[in-house]
């Protein structure tokens, strides 16, 4: 792509963009769903923040390096349900397109509750491959490292944890309040304008890309928009 | 000495930036870890490291042990065979000497700490007669407690209350507590001379000392003999193997110096392999690390079929070393491969036959496998994301309850 505006990639902002670092420990609750009615059945009960974590969260835990379900709930239904036709809607449910968790709730309800309406019998997993529910608590720093000019903050994304990338631009939109705005379009927005590379950023289909993905995007992006000023991707 | 530098060219240097600025908030707290062995198990393997790191970045961190006789640990054995689901009966004697040795310990311990992580039942009961010499008491579970023996249970539970939080390596292994519980995935150390890179004439020396020839492939189970990583069934699946596909197996064992059923589950495995001179059974001592390094990366394929586990850090290490994986599926190996990507899961003889022949088949296949293998443990099970790990669980340990902390 053409580089839409001649841009000085040195102009200071008026304030510095500081990555924070985030450090999630999970939190099991020692409950668990052997079959999809029981998982129904708790996902109307837990904390709202135990769909957060099996949402969102659960991808700054474990994950495989081939991300073939963009959730906890899509994986085990292919995995220990072994349906992979239930793996399918759940893979498609996206939570960012709701206001709040309790929407986020009664929307996973609804699918499931469809779902089992018309199945012969309740599919039960198989053993060992139980759903164990989880909540997470979160430490926040902020890092050493700040950006005050788009130059210095391309450098820095490419040098920050990936965890700094979940906290900037899946986090961010519950603090915004939206579900469009990430901390990283926020700042770049609020400091410099440039409005295509904004929309941009916002119109990365995020729920299916794993952390590095993204922040490969949003490098190639800012490459895409401004010219070679981060020396990343390589 | 190794210092934390040195796992920058491993895990990066943002990984170590991290850790240090965590550590920073908490320098010169004192965090004290307790065990029941110095030597043996991967909890020993992994203090043995975590502990000075912690030191260099600034926490006054210590490793007590305690000590106990053969009664003593004849209990604890029994407590581990009954939190994994064994049916197992205690005397209220035997009980009153698990406590009264972990008060005779007690009485030698001299130390004042900010934070306690007692690991496993063994030294469990010193919270009842310590509690006031440490703020904040947690305990860390080692074993797979997902269907304990109640009666045991019971008896520890009320012992477990008593902590300000317990650590699990696996969610299913979280119980029905008054207190917060974490999940802290166990790790490996990348430059431990059980992990560390070997040169060819290394392995080979090795190999040569043991007296394994490489002439055929190597199907290799590296673990304690014990009946849970059911060692007689991959001498069934083995068999089966053979059949179709010559091979050989080795089957290596470490002796932990707390396991007193070592010996005679050992016997039944020389009698199962008895008459089969392609199987190879090697008993090595716990301190046989540069061999079991060096085995690991001899073998083509690394088994684990066990029935029952707490994570299964011999599955992290072999796929540390680009190995394709046979697991049991259960415990954390079902955590740690994915069928087809990282290794492949079973659940009989049959299947861990099955699978063997497929990757003996399939060399290509296996490669792949071992390489994503190899950045699946680089990303989580490395030492430096548990250390990260006990930071953030100190971090949380004094704002308890509270799901996101600014600092």
């Amino acid at each position: 792509m053409e580089r839409a505006v001649p841009f000085d990639y040195d102009l200071p902002a008026k304030d510095p963009f500081w990555f924070r670092e985030c450090f999630l420990m999970t939190m099991p609750l020692g409950r668990k769903a052997v079959n999809l009615r029981e998982l129904l059945q708790a996902l109307k009960e837990v904390d709202t923040e135990v769909l957060h974590y099996h949402l969102l969260q659960s991808r700054l835990a474990v994950t495989q390096p081939v991300v073939e379900y963009p959730n906890d709930f899509a994986l085990w239904a292919a995995t220990a349900l072994q349906d992979v036709k239930l793996a399918e809607k759940l893979s498609s449910f996206d939570p960012l397109e709701y206001d709040d968790l309790e929407q986020v709730r009664q929307a996973m309800v609804d699918i499931l509750e469809d779902y089992l309406w018309d199945l012969p019998s309740v599919p039960w997993a198989r053993p060992g491959f139980e759903f164990h529910f989880c909540m997470a608590s979160m430490v926040v720093i902020r890092s050493e490292i700040p950006a005050t000019t788009l130059r210095e903050f391309c450098h820095a994304l490419g040098k920050v944890g990936l965890d700094s990338v979940y906290y900037h631009f899946f986090e961010a939109r519950r603090r915004h309040g939206h579900r469009r705005v990430d901390d990283f379009s926020f700042w770049i927005e609020n400091n410099f304008g440039l409005p295509e590379l904004v929309q941009a950023i916002r119109e990365i289909d995020l729920y299916f890309y794993t952390l590095k993905e993204v922040r490969d995007t949003l490098l190639q992006l800012i490459l895409e928009h401004l010219g070679e000023i981060c020396g990343y991707p390589e | 000495m190794v210092t934390l530098n040195d796992y920058a060219p491993i895990v990066g240097p943002e990984v170590i930036g991290q850790l240090q600025r965590l550590a920073e908030r908490l320098r010169e707290r004192r965090f004290v870890h307790i065990n029941s062995t110095r030597t043996g198990g991967g909890v020993a393997e992994i203090l043995s490291r975590a502990v000075p790191l912690l030191n260099q970045m600034g926490l006054n961190t210590f490793w007590e042990v305690i000590q106990g006789d053969p009664t003593f640990f004849e209990v604890t054995k029994a407590f581990h065979n009954a939190l994994q689901g064994h049916d197992v009966r205690l005397s209220p004697t035997q009980l009153r000497h698990y406590e009264e040795v972990n008060e005779e310990n007690a009485r030698k311990f001299l130390w004042e700490a900010d934070y306690v992580l007692v690991h496993d039942p063994q030294p469990a009961w010193l919270i009842k007669v310590m509690r006031p010499r440490a703020r904040h008491w947690i305990w860390r579970c080692h074993v797979d407690v997902s269907r304990p023996n109640l009666k045991v249970w019971k008896y520890l539970r009320e012992i477990v209350s008593s902590y300000d939080a317990s650590v699990f390596s696996m969610a299913q292994f979280a119980q029905n507590l008054p207190h917060p519980q974490y999940l802290i995935r166990p790790s490996i150390d990348p430059l431990s001379e059980k992990n560390r890179e070997l040169t060819q004439e290394e392995i080979d020396r090795v190999l040569n000392r043991l007296g394994v020839e490489r002439d055929r492939p190597i199907v290799l189970q590296v673990s304690r003999f014990d009946s849970f990583k059911d060692p007689v069934g991959v001498i069934q699946a083995f068999r089966m193997v053979r059949k179709h596909v010559p091979c050989k197996l080795i089957l290596a064992g470490g002796e932990a110096t707390d396991d007193p059923e070592g010996p005679r589950i050992f016997a039944e495995v020389m009698e199962a392999a008895a008459g089969e001179p392609d199987i190879q059974v090697l008993l090595l001592p716990p301190d046989a690390h540069h061999e079991v390094n060096a085995l690991q990366r001899a073998a083509d394929i690394i088994v684990q079929k066990s029935t029952r586990e707490g994570f299964g850090l011999t599955v992290t290490e072999a796929m540390w070393k680009g190995k394709p994986v046979i697991g049991g599926a259960v415990g954390g190996i079902v955590l740690q491969i994915r069928d087809y990507h990282t290794g492949f899961l079973v659940h009989s003889p049959e299947g861990c036959a099955f699978r063997i022949r497929y990757l003996l088949h399939r060399p290509e296949m296996a490669q792949r496998m071992g390489r994503l293998a190899r950045e699946f443990v680089r990303q989580h099970f490395l030492i430096t994301r548990n250390i990260r790990d006990y930071l953030t669980l100190l971090t949380l340990a004094e704002n308890p309850g509270r799901l996101t902390l600014e600092l």
